[in-house]
């Protein structure tokens, strides 16, 4: 199918681009790179939007300073019904997005460096560079780990607190703790990861269009850019 | 059920209740003397008969008990425990219904604003309307009280009959039981009246008899004579019932922290964007990669 639709006459305004980003990753199209094939971005997004789901049914639930979001869904009792519902989608979701990515998010060496918190801290100040860094770095590699953990906390959780009858007290009490914590540590995980996508310019485009430019990837992802493109080291 | 003219002191999920708090009224109790009752269960038929709640059929489980334990549509259950206390038979009974604790665990806990009230008079209510039958009272309950109906998706429990003690009547089982055994009034009588039965009882040998109004949940608003209150659990009653730690902790300490760390993340984040802006990728053509080696 990737191939009929990538085989466009010749005078067809179609993207090529987008139409490269079908069906594979890792691929030069002229000046561009496909990083996230449809079926990732499909599985990224459909992470992203059942978290926000979860996150407006929840925040009314959690306190009332966000009642007013409740009123979106149709009233606080139906985010009451809704949530554990969205919880299951989310946790569909994260699953597929586990199994996609687990196979290429093992840590590395330039990993292991990218994590120590002066090198993180550094990042942060726009003044670390690894010529080693890959398709994904360290940072990004620790909130697949920990937002994969942080999903199976919230189902285990959010199964008790959804089903309190067929779990004793001490269960109840221990998962409405570990729901709120867990919660509250990966959103501000969450919130950190969208601020890089709007804070290194070129990243959103790249989970939407699924393709980043070349000098993106030389600046982000530069083991992977020479992967991809063949070029020797700088 | 909401009573209008009855001040709301406070209010699950919200800072205040409804009322000004101006309007006073004395804190009500129902007094239980268990050393009297004869377990004939008048009351819960009162309760079923004036809260227009439908008949239960009885479970048999070799007892005298009426049903296992409380339904959504069964408020208020003489619990039978036989027991030997000091080398002697003993047929405890006590009635178990909501306790209408001043430091409500059920208020505390529940997630839904107005769904859980304690009126001025210190009635613990629960409004159907708004709740939203997360459950989460049940855990904050520590005398596993409030029951969900599958029914309506709703919690229910005892209202200290608050449409008739409102208009001064005393509860509907106060009224049916013929043994006298229950009162009701404001807590300062009950307490007096409580106090003055047990002095009986322990003249009468029960020296460990005593009045049943745990601290921990800032006293009740149903207290019960027990001949036994050195032991508690002999009639099933928590011996020092609290409000669950997680759910204070959860509601006092996690939950202001958890807003405070998220919002300090946002406007750190914000913060960071104004004093180091976008990376972006450097613009031209990239240096010349180095000619390979030979």
């Amino acid at each position: 199918m990737a191939e009929s639709l990538r085989a466009v006459p010749a005078h067809s305004t179609a993207d090529p681009g987008i139409l490269a980003a079908q069906a594979q990753e890792d691929l030069v199209v002229g000046e561009e790179i496909v990083r996230f094939r449809y079926y990732t971005r499909m599985v990224h997004w459909g992470v992203a939007l059942t978290f926000f789901l979860c996150l407006f049914t929840g925040l009314p639930i959690w306190t009332p300073i966000f009642g007013w979001m409740a009123p979106l869904f149709g009233g606080l009792q139906v985010c009451r019904w809704l949530h554990p519902w969205t919880g299951i989608a989310f946790s569909v979701f994260a699953l597929l997005q586990f199994v996609h990515w687990a196979g290429e998010m093992k840590r590395t060496a330039a990993d292991k460096r990218f994590t120590k918190l002066k090198n993180f801290l550094a990042y942060m100040r726009w003044e670390y560079h690894d010529d080693e860094v890959g398709k994904f770095n360290g940072g990004q590699k620790s909130l697949f780990w920990l937002s994969s953990l942080a999903a199976l906390g919230l189902l285990a959780t959010g199964v008790v607190l959804w089903w309190p009858n067929y779990f004793s007290n001490p269960f109840r009490e221990a998962s409405w703790v570990l729901h709120d914590v867990t919660f509250v540590l990966f959103f501000l995980l969450v919130l950190g990861h969208i601020y890089l996508s709007i804070a290194e310019p070129g990243t959103f485009a790249g989970m939407v269009r699924g393709t980043v430019t070349k000098a993106w990837a030389r600046l982000h992802h530069p083991a992977w850019y020479r992967d991809v493109t063949g070029e020797r080291r700088r | 059920m909401a009573i209008p003219g009855l001040e709301v002191f406070q209010s699950s999920a919200s800072l205040r209740g409804t009322g000004s708090a101006l309007r006073q009224l004395p804190v009500v109790s129902k007094l239980i003397d268990t050393s009297t009752c004869i377990g004939c269960k008048a009351c819960e038929v009162a309760c079923q008969e004036w809260n227009d709640l439908p008949n239960a059929k009885t479970v048999q489980d070799g007892s005298y008990q009426t049903l296992p334990t409380m339904t959504a549509d069964f408020w208020n259950l003489i619990k039978f425990h036989e027991v030997d206390v000091d080398g002697s038979f003993n047929w405890l009974m006590r009635k178990d219904q909501c306790m209408h604790c001043a430091d409500p665990g059920c208020l505390k806990a529940c997630p839904a604003p107005g769904a859980i009230v304690q009126y001025s008079n210190g009635i613990v209510d629960v409004n159907p309307d708004q709740c939203i039958g997360c459950r989460l009272c049940e855990t904050g309950c520590p005398f596993d009280v409030p029951r969900f109906s599958e029914k309506t998706g709703k919690m229910s429990k005892c209202t200290l009959c608050v449409d008739r003690t409102s208009v001064g009547l005393e509860p509907a089982c106060v009224k049916a039981c013929p043994t006298g055994c229950l009162h009701f009034g404001t807590k300062t009588n009950m307490q007096a009246m409580g106090n003055e039965r047990v002095k009986q009882l322990k003249a009468d040998g029960y020296v460990n008899a005593g009045l049943y109004d745990p601290a921990g949940v800032g006293g009740t608003g149903v207290i019960t004579v027990l001949k036994h209150a050195d032991k508690p659990e002999l009639y099933g009653l928590p011996r020092d019932p609290k409000v669950p730690k997680s759910v204070r902790f959860v509601k006092s300490y996690l939950r202001p922290l958890g807003l405070l760390g998220i919002g300090a993340v946002v406007v750190g984040l914000v913060g960071h964007y104004l004093r180091y802006g976008p990376r972006v990728p450097p613009k031209g053509p990239p240096p010349p990669a180095p000619p390979p080696v030979a």
